[in-house]
């Protein structure tokens, strides 16, 4: 036995390992100035994706990602109205079941395949089938889509069940990005790890836990009407980080490691607006606001009186400001007001109110007290279970301080709220589980609000994937709903999105609190020009240029 | 433990053992033998456990916070991954995968495990090794420099040693890059090179270092007060000399057996500082791989840091040997 050569090795092994890694470069370091060609962007953000195929599963990391690398066929701007992208124009048919998209000529993938009517085909039916293991395109599609089909090189028809006046704006998302056929064709694996697209950037290789690295598609020249520039974008490759914690991701961008975050942490707000190097950049998301919804399947919550007792006893606004310090506002209604035909008239509906409260679960007949001092009803004490995903990335420590908000204003009723914290497993096992949970705090970001169809309607219950959390329905709901996504007149979606607000506020489905933001910090003495496109909040680098001294 | 215990007295097998143990390649043959029984019964608990959670793992491919896959999807995933097989089968096919060195792919990373693996241990392996060098340098030094002293000296070594080995990993993490790293600028926040690794090392390390220190300054001042202590001092030897070469070496040993497990407490430690720094590495794949019930995946990595125990233990006697090498001889039984 000879131990000293042995461990030599091993400490020589790990001296080597240690020092293998490579310092990171300045990235305006070396570059003329006066131009805004080329350079590196570190953009650190806290949820890594789990594909990057925004075609898989559907969720919001994937989108702000794809942006970077997915055209979709048309783009919304703020005011709702959808310009060309891919598609330079289209025509929708008097009965709004059908969609003839003209795509735009000469546009390449960057696998080299050419963007044509079979490709576009390709993509939707990529979407639909069960292998792609979508779940928020699909939700979106499955109920209004037939097919779609060339009709000829460059013009594409989507043929739908029945009409959906909403189409063109959830096609303006991320999530719908069109892919390369022949990418798509290598399967899940290969295609999560590295889709291609038409984008301004593409895919260079992911570190998983760490980062992915996007490079500049020098060929591109298919950006939306609304871009503040055609050709390719400025930045030469952009580092896409992912820093989970708040303290490490602020302190990456006070210190110059990265020249944009995502999430904002709302503790760092204070030092970033004190610090003039530092911008910031908030939108708030359109669609349905992160709410508690109510499990109307449990006994206690099917009676409507209990649920606007709870509303009124819990104080939202109160609730949202000690969470969130006044830097998130508070949202009263289903939908979030940046959405279109969003109705102030339901800002807040049920508001703070104890001794409506109490006169409401007197009603119901939870008359009675238990020895802890909470309302009672045949010998049954009024609790509330509350499960919620234990990972502080998908609960933010604010959130968590809303649930215990909560519960001490819902305590000061008479009711009973268990905090239950669960790992991502456990959650995903409630989603399908009615009796699994009273309550459950969501969100769904969306640029239309049809959201509400698919928040709580009939047909979603039935689907019985977990999305109408609140597992109820309304007849009059539904119908105005579905006329609403029927009609092409604004007056009249207006009207009939308005109505369906009303209702949903009547029943009591949910407590809305605060509307999900997309929210920006740059280093405004590095980088210029990242912009927030409002179908999903996803931030835009294609226009991005990293400031270089005498520019 | 020791295998003579644990064999019945009659028969062949404890003269096959002892003729196993008697020869340098009989022992290492042994080591990997029970190597393999650890690691068949770690992979087939955790498939267990893995079972026992309540979940389907279905959704768990499927996976994802907003994920709300419709039912068909979800049955065409457990026919496609043999859910609706028995457990027993689905145990066999997964053992008879393990044999053929097929670790599966992972449901929500969608890559096959010992890709992800290979690609994460590294930097993992990087952050243990620098931060088991930083607590060594903080035991020797502080017993070397304070140890079995009289006075003050002692106090104060052993007191800061307490307070060192109390810190938790999170709160020292997160002090030290406020300090250094976003306030001082004298390191990188994040950064993949070796200044990257500085501060996540020291958190790590310096936890261990102040345990490793107490435990190597007690044996310290055992040794000081062994007859040879005296015998070299009277031979002339300078005081400074003794306690480097000899006291330090009987003190040393402790230490070194449980630098082993220091490597374990540091791989889970690892987790922490591998989300507040964002280093890749294997503890944040576990975590994620847990909480989503990524079967492949956690039983891959466990597989992985019980394999790398292994290994550490086998250094760590080796350590052993090195530093006193009367234990030549019982290398592999003291285990």
């Amino acid at each position: 036995m000879r131990p000293r050569p042995a461990l030599a090795a091993v400490v020589a092994a790990a001296v080597l390992a240690v020092l293998a890694g490579c310092g990171t470069a300045d990235p305006s370091a070396s570059l003329p100035a006066g131009t805004k060609e080329g350079g590196d962007l570190v953009y650190a953000t806290d949820r890594e994706p789990t594909c990057l195929d925004p075609h898989n599963s559907g969720d919001m990391p994937q989108t702000y990602i794809a942006r970077q690398y997915l055209d979709s066929l048309v783009s919304m701007k703020a005011d709702g109205t959808v310009v060309p992208w891919l598609a330079q124009s289209w025509h929708v048919s008097k009965d709004g079941r059908t969609y003839d998209f003209d795509l735009k000529k000469g546009v390449e993938f960057t696998d080299g395949e050419p963007l044509d009517a079979d490709a576009v085909v390709a993509n939707f039916e990529q979407i639909m089938d069960p292998d792609t293991q979508s779940s928020t395109d699909l939700l979106y599609l499955s109920p209004y889509f037939e097919k779609a089909t060339a009709v000829s090189e460059h013009t594409v028809r989507v043929t739908l069940k029945r009409s959906y006046s909403p189409l063109l704006t959830v096609l303006s998302q991320a999530f719908f990005g069109i892919e390369s056929p022949k990418a798509m064709a290598r399967g899940l694996e290969a295609n999560c790890a590295a889709p291609v697209g038409t984008g301004p950037f593409k895919v260079a290789e992911w570190k998983r836990n760490q980062e992915v690295v996007l490079v500049r598609n020098d060929d591109y020249d298919s950006a939306p009407a609304d871009a503040k520039h055609q050709g390719p974008a400025y930045l030469e490759k952009v580092t896409w980080r992912f820093l989970k914690d708040n303290t490490a991701r602020f302190g990456a961008l006070q210190s110059g490691k990265a020249q944009a975050i995502f999430n904002l942490p709302p503790e760092s707000v204070p030092a970033a607006s004190a610090d003039s190097r530092i911008d910031t950049d908030d939108f708030v998301h359109s669609g349905v606001p992160f709410a508690l919804d109510f499990n109307t399947d449990s006994p206690q919550l099917s009676d409507v009186r209990v649920r606007r007792a709870i509303v009124h006893a819990a104080d939202a606004p109160g609730i949202v400001e000690s969470a969130y310090g006044g830097v998130f506002p508070y949202e009263g209604n289903a939908l979030s007001s940046g959405t279109p035909d969003y109705d102030e008239n339901y800002h807040e509906p049920f508001p703070y109110d104890p001794d409506k409260a109490a006169a409401l679960l007197d009603e119901a007949g939870w008359t009675g007290r238990d020895a802890d001092g909470y309302r009672t009803k045949d010998g049954k004490t009024l609790t509330l279970r509350l499960p919620y995903n234990s990972d502080p990335g998908e609960t933010p420590p604010a959130d968590l301080t809303i649930f215990q908000n909560f519960q001490a204003m819902e305590k000061r009723a008479g009711i009973k709220v268990e905090l239950q914290p669960k790992d991502a497993a456990s959650m995903t096992a409630i989603k399908q589980d009615p009796t699994g949970y009273d309550v459950k705090g969501g969100y769904w970001n969306s640029p239309t609000p049809g959201v509400m169809y698919i928040k709580f309607s009939q047909e979603t219950l039935d689907i019985d994937n977990g999305q109408n959390v609140a597992r109820d329905f309304d007849d009059e709901l539904d119908r105005t709903l579905v006329q609403a996504a029927g009609t092409t007149d604004p007056e009249k979606q207006q009207q009939l999105y308005s109505k369906a607000q009303g209702i949903l506020t009547s029943q009591a489905w949910h407590l809305p609190l605060y509307p999900v933001q997309t929210r920006l910090a740059t280093r405004s003495d590095q980088v210029r020009d990242i912009w927030i496109e409002p179908s999903e909040g996803e931030p835009v680098l294609h226009d991005a240029y990293l400031i270089r001294d005498g520019a | 433990m020791t295998a003579e215990t644990a064999i019945a007295p009659s028969g062949p097998r404890p003269a096959l053992l002892a003729r196993l143990r008697a020869s340098l390649g009989g022992r290492i043959a042994l080591r990997i033998l029970s190597a393999l029984v650890l690691l068949w019964a770690v992979a087939t608990i955790v498939f267990f456990l893995q079972h026992l959670v309540p979940g389907d793992p279905a959704l768990a491919i499927l996976g994802g916070a907003s994920a709300n896959p419709p039912p068909e999807t979800v049955a065409a995933v457990r026919a496609q991954y043999g859910f609706d097989q028995p457990l027993l089968a689905q145990y066999a096919d997964f053992l008879g995968g393990l044999v053929r060195g097929d670790l599966g792919s992972s449901y929500t990373m969608k890559e096959p495990v010992a890709r992800i693996i290979a690609e994460q241990i590294v930097p993992t392996l990087q952050l243990t090794g620098a931060s088991l060098a930083i607590a060594w340098a903080i035991a020797i030094g502080s017993t070397l420099l304070t140890a079995a002293r009289p006075g003050l000296a002692a106090r104060i070594g052993s007191g800061l040693e307490v307070v060192l080995a109390a810190l938790p990993h999170f709160w020292l993490g997160v002090v030290l890059l406020v300090v250094f790293a976003v306030t001082l600028h004298w390191l990188p926040v994040v950064d993949d090179g070796p200044a990257g690794l500085v501060l996540p090392a020291l958190t790590l390390g310096v936890p261990l270092g102040g345990f490793l220190a107490q435990v190597t300054r007690d044996e310290f001042d055992a040794a000081s007060r062994q007859p040879f202590v005296l015998s070299a001092l009277s031979r002339g030897t300078r005081p400074r000399d003794v306690r480097w070469r000899h006291v330090l070496r009987h003190a040393a040993l402790p230490g070194i057996a449980l630098s082993g497990w220091g490597l374990g407490s540091l791989i889970s430690g690892a987790v922490v500082v591998e989300v507040i720094f964002s280093r890749q590495g294997i503890g944040q794949v576990l975590v994620t791989a847990v909480t989503s019930q990524d079967l492949p995946l956690v039983i891959g990595v466990t597989f992985v840091v019980a394999l790398v125990y292994v290994i550490a233990n086998i250094l760590t006697d080796l350590a052993a040997v090195a530093v006193d090498p009367r234990l030549r001889t019982s290398i592999g039984g003291a285990s």
